[in-house]
């Protein structure tokens, strides 16, 4: 560990790869209790049409990819609120109209080719300049500011949507809220480590981290963990190992996902004995009838 | 002298804690309320009955401004819904839990986050939020499983949580939407609980039921809709077969819920999961 922190660009690559893992899974809790567990991958499929547009009309790509991607996570919400359109719909349809308005205005673009748009895809960690650091220090620093500031709302907002406006929250506000804070998250991030890590990050700790956590607070505070672990140990594998580093990221996470699945099997049923006892005292003390209804996910 | 106890008999006219007028809401052409008017004085405990699609459960949510009216309008303490900003002296009680992602959230959680409307934006909960939180928890019966996930209880215990979530921001005017569908015995009793001391404190509670069931000695009115009109509004519709007597003890376990009144037309079967 301690040599991999004397390379420079190990180091930088190190630090801009904790930043994605803290920042991707908080925002990503709210995305996948919205039912937008996609809409990472979304945005950065958007991004492309921003990142050709950029290069078409020789302005700078992360700037265009910025706005076209902010604009593409506000239309999916006024897709989803005025047509009969579900969330994974109005996902799919930003998906593919993103790499398609990518693909052909990149054509148009003198001397550029889809290549262009592959860099943007997979991202390098390993290339990660100073630059870039403090760019994504002061994402992660907004992201967590904006959650922090928003969250009792954005929490209310992800339960029921309902609910929120009859607290006569601001709902449309709070919707733009969540899609651009995840559209500025992806698209800072997928230049330095490309849309599949971010965006797996996004989903990959929060699935891990629900099967192991009762509330969302634990939740979004595990899968945080998660991803900070998973960077770090991606990496150093990448190191050692001489693989690709996003790529053995995204591999860890899942690993941790398939060890959380186990683990929390475990945890559950040792807690519904506890709870079983519990319950069966605290009902006779109350004369009452247990419930006998099983609980129900309904949606 | 005599005159003096009868010096003022009008204090402040408070406005109605919901009046609707000739509301009409269509989904695609196809009226579901059609010209309902009512208003509902502060203090009252109404029922809105009728059978399934008779609209009664759009009503509910159009008296909230979640249904846009096609026709007709809704006041909240007497201001149009649309202006409405004292929105924490609203409690709604929607008929479930989405089950969202799956993202876990304690029973503590949810419910904490019915304050939301009167602790905003970085402000952390002080000792008094707390303490309106516990309460809420320990009206519903529920003090024992705060920090339990939501999505591990049982449907009747998840419908507790969410009438808790409604107390804990302590407003004074709730709709609950079928609070008692599909809610097992136990739950039924600690809703019917809750909801009597509602009425004690005097609060306007509006709940939307297939069935009057335990908590018919708590109701005062009630509207009942059929193809989305009222077909009745007053007396809650006596159970058939209730005797004159209150104390005669022939009648069946169950009585006051599934049989009603033959003027009260089609109240179907609750169901009962």
């Amino acid at each position: 560990m301690t040599e991999l922190l004397e390379l420079d660009f190990m180091r930088r690559a190190l630090l801009a790869a904790v930043l994605v893992g803290l920042t991707a899974p908080a925002i990503g809790t709210f995305l996948v209790q919205r039912r937008l567990a996609l809409l990472g991958d979304g945005i950065g499929h958007v991004a492309l049409t921003g990142v050709a547009l950029g290069y078409l009309t020789s302005s700078s790509p992360v700037i265009t990819a910025l706005i076209v991607s902010a604009l593409g996570a506000a239309l999916i919400e006024v897709v989803r609120a005025r047509t009969r359109t579900s969330g994974d719909v109005a996902l799919a349809l930003l998906f593919y109209g993103g790499i398609a308005g990518g693909v052909l205005l990149i054509g148009l673009a003198p001397g550029q080719s889809t290549g262009t748009l592959t860099s943007f895809l997979f991202g390098s960690v390993t290339s990660v300049s100073e630059e870039d650091v403090t760019i994504m220090a002061a994402l992660a620093v907004l992201v967590l500011g904006v959650l922090a500031y928003f969250g009792r709302e954005l929490f209310v907002l992800c339960q029921d949507e309902e609910v929120a406006r009859t607290h006569g929250l601001p709902v449309r506000l709070l919707s733009l809220v969540i899609a651009v804070t995840a559209a500025l998250t992806v698209v800072v991030a997928m230049r330095v480590v490309g849309v599949l890590l971010v965006s797996a990050l996004m989903v990959v700790p929060v699935a891990a981290a629900q099967q192991l956590t009762r509330g969302f607070r634990a939740t979004v505070g595990v899968a945080m963990l998660v991803g900070v672990l998973s960077a770090i140990g991606g990496l150093s594998t990448a190191f050692y190992a001489d693989v690709a580093p996003g790529s053995t990221i995204v591999l860890i996470a899942l690993g941790v996902f398939a060890a959380a699945v186990a683990a929390g099997r475990v945890l559950r049923r040792r807690r519904g004995r506890a709870g079983a006892v519990r319950r069966t005292r605290g009902a006779a003390a109350l004369g009452s009838i247990p419930g006998t209804e099983s609980g129900s996910m309904r949606t | 002298m005599s005159e003096v106890a009868v010096a003022d008999p009008r204090p402040e006219p408070a406005p109605p804690a919901f009046r609707v007028t000739g509301a009409v809401v269509e989904y695609d052409g196809r009226p579901v309320l059609d010209g309902v008017s009512f208003e509902v004085p502060r203090g009252e405990v109404l029922a809105i009955l009728g059978p399934n699609g008779s609209g009664k459960s759009t009503l509910s949510r159009a008296m909230l401004g979640l249904v846009p009216l096609h026709r007709g309008g809704v006041e909240l303490h007497g201001v149009p819904v649309r202006r409405f900003r004292q929105w924490g002296r609203v409690g709604y009680v929607p008929q479930r839990l989405p089950a969202g992602g799956g993202v876990p959230a304690t029973v503590r959680e949810v419910v904490a986050s019915g304050q939301v409307a009167r602790l905003r934006r970085l402000r952390l909960p002080g000792p008094a939020d707390r303490a309106a939180v516990d309460e809420a928890l320990a009206a519903v019966g529920l003090a024992d499983r705060a920090r339990d996930s939501v999505h591990e209880l049982s449907g009747g215990q998840q419908q507790r949580v969410l009438i808790a979530r409604a107390l804990a921001g302590r407003p004074d005017t709730f709709v609950m939407d079928e609070p008692m569908a599909g809610v097992d015995a136990a739950s039924q009793r600690a809703l019917a609980g809750a909801v009597a001391e509602l009425r004690r404190r005097g609060h306007t509670v509006v709940l939307v039921l297939h069935e009057l069931g335990p908590l018919r000695p708590l109701i005062q009115r009630a509207v009942v809709l059929a193809h989305g009109r009222i077909a009745h509004d007053g007396e809650p519709p006596r159970p058939a077969g209730e005797p004159a007597r209150p104390d005669h003890d022939h009648a069946p376990p169950d009585a006051g819920a599934p049989l009603l009144a033959p003027a009260v037309p089609g109240l179907e079967v609750p169901r009962r999961d």
